[in-house]
């Protein structure tokens, strides 16, 4: 029974993980970006939508959109304010997270003194723990984490392959010299993947609010399992970081069920260490070694 | 006041001996690790264990805390070698997240989260060194033999050959260089002398907790060097300096609310982190002015 409760949360947390790290796949993929402060992107949505909700009582409505806009806004001003510049004169990779490591460590500091440090949670309706079978408790917000992950892959999948702004984001990832060439605007596309990206967090930075609770460094912790769930699914595949992502949040929880909780964390970066030493490219990825 | 500057100098130059030491992997080696305070607890740990089961001696407890970092930075080593990049910092992260739970599970190591306590005080040839000044003697004189072998080596062909190695790994295995030993000295170079650090440390405080080799150590030791300037031998003392002070400065500005001091810390070397990426990727003490590596 146990084991198919700790199943069931597990898909829960990995579909929140598997949505946040497709958004940092795509980010990285398309624009080579290695976008740390992903995590804060997500902090800064679950503590807006919290404040939105239990703070000023604003419908669920405009809480998500508030959460969306800021997620949004806060990923596109990083492009232009922060990567950019550094893009302009080097941009190398060690450049690039430094910046992006810094600004997660501001965010998390930030939240911290204006909302406190400890757990919050806000309780909705829905985030009410029902006896499905005996011994199984669900919540409706499970069910509803893992449709809106669903419905988010299929719309992200459909804008990749079908729109032209999509179709260039790929074509940026693959070769950004040809898309100049074509007369796009690899600077335009570089944030379409910022908001893109950051807009992916959303659902999980709700979800997360709302069911297990937040604090300060929660987006500390969504940027590690991301860039586990990116590197072990293969960088560049949103496909690998999804299932990656799933892969984590189920292990995560199965974890417990013969260890502690303490060990979850531990268990995740046992499986990248592991990925990293043997299987570099990941499950679908190209090959990127040295 | 005396006690209390003494403690800080102490502090500073335990910290001086981590940034120094991760700075010649990042800055020399273009190795950029996330796990340095790993080694840290590691030398911390060890020299613990050794003092109050072994022998209090320095010459004793230091070494053996070396070899057992150095035996511990293969495992950091054997990602070095294969992947470089955004892959390596995801690999010390994770080795920096496991160490972490075993730090606070291994009870019997680490005396879990409660940690090791009643260290007795080291010996330095049966005398007995327990005054803060005369730790500060010691770490001092640490730091300026590490500095002395660190300078040196980057001098050597060693060094030109891991400073070929950072700038293209191709280029140097083409002209007949052993990457995979020169990485894999360099890493356990670097981790074994940053447990001279932890094991400074840990008779300093005669008390060691997990708490002191998190995440946030070796970010803070990372910023150190960053801030400082990477590849030189100036920058990393003066990062260490610097965020050391930082605190006790901020208690100075009275305006600011005294709880909050860990906090606006924390936000200031972020800052410092992004806006010194932006306009001077060097560091304060910068190698190749107006940018470079």
């Amino acid at each position: 029974m146990l084991f198919l409760q700790l199943l069931a949360n597990g898909l829960q947390v990995g579909a929140i993980y598997a949505l946040t790290a497709a958004g940092f796949s795509l980010i990285f993929g398309s624009t080579k970006i290695f976008h740390f402060a992903h995590g804060a992107t997500f902090a800064i949505a679950a503590y807006l939508f919290h404040f939105a909700l239990a703070g000023l009582g604003m419908h669920w409505t405009f809480a998500v959109l508030l959460a969306a806009v800021s997620a949004v806004v806060f990923g596109i001003l990083l492009d232009r304010l922060m990567y950019a510049p550094i893009q302009r004169h080097e941009g190398s990779f060690f450049t690039v997270f430094v910046a992006s490591f810094g600004i997660g460590i501001v965010v998390q500091n930030l939240l911290g003194s204006v909302f406190g440090r400890g757990f919050m949670s806000v309780a909705t309706p829905l985030s009410n723990s029902v006896e499905v079978i005996p011994g199984i408790y669900l919540s409706p917000l499970n069910g509803l984490a893992i449709v809106s992950a669903i419905i988010c892959f299929a719309a992200l999948h459909l804008f990749l392959t079908r729109t032209f702004v999509g179709k260039g984001m790929r074509a940026l990832s693959e070769n950004p010299e040809l898309v100049r060439t074509f007369g796009l605007s690899p600077r335009r596309l570089s944030t379409y993947a910022f908001a893109l990206g950051s807009l992916l967090v959303v659902p999980g930075a709700i979800f997360t609010a709302a069911g297990t609770g937040i604090n300060p460094a929660v987006g500390h912790h969504v940027m590690l399992i991301s860039l586990a769930a990116t590197i072990v699914g293969g960088i560049g595949s949103l496909r690998g970081a999804a299932c990656a992502g799933l892969l984590i949040g189920v292990a995560e929880n199965l974890a417990m069920w013969k260890l502690g909780t303490q060990w979850s964390e531990a268990i995740t970066f046992a499986i990248l260490f592991f990925f990293i030493i043997f299987k570099p490219s990941g499950f679908f990825g190209r090959q990127t070694v040295s | 006041m005396t006690a209390y500057i003494l403690n800080l100098l102490v502090l500073i130059s335990v910290y001086a001996i981590l940034s120094t030491t991760l700075n010649f992997i990042i800055g020399y080696a273009g190795i950029f690790s996330l796990a340095h305070a790993v080694f840290f607890g590691i030398g911390g740990y060890t020299a613990a264990l050794v003092a109050m089961h072994v022998s209090p001696e320095f010459f004793v407890a230091i070494p053996i805390a070396m070899a057992a970092a150095a035996g511990t930075s293969l495992l950091l080593a054997l990602p070095a070698l294969r992947v470089r990049g955004e892959y390596f910092v995801a690999a010390s992260l994770g080795l920096q997240v496991l160490a972490v739970t075993l730090f606070s599970e291994w009870k019997s190591f680490t005396g879990g989260i409660g940690g090791v306590i009643g260290i007795p005080s080291v010996e330095l040839f049966g005398y007995p060194v327990y005054k803060p000044w005369q730790f500060l003697i010691i770490s001092l004189i640490c730091l300026a033999i590490i500095i002395v072998i660190i300078r040196t080596l980057v001098h050597t062909s060693f060094g030109r050959s891991l400073k070929a190695i950072r700038d293209s790994e191709s280029a140097a295995l083409a002209s007949g260089k052993n990457i995979t030993v020169i990485k894999t000295l360099s890493v356990v170079l670097s981790s074994s002398l940053a447990a001279v650090a932890g094991a400074l440390y840990a008779f300093y405080m005669s008390f060691i907790n997990v708490e002191s080799f998190m995440l946030d150590t070796s970010v803070l030791v990372m910023a150190m060097v960053i801030i400082g300037g990477t590849a030189t031998i100036l920058g990393p003392l003066l990062g260490a300096g610097l965020l050391m002070l930082l605190p006790s400065a901020l208690t100075y500005l009275w305006f600011l609310p005294q709880t909050e001091i860990g906090s606006i810390q924390q936000i200031v070397y972020g800052l410092a982190m992004v806006l010194l990426m932006i306009f001077r990727p060097g560091g304060i003490v910068s190698s190749h002015p107006g940018g470079g590596k």
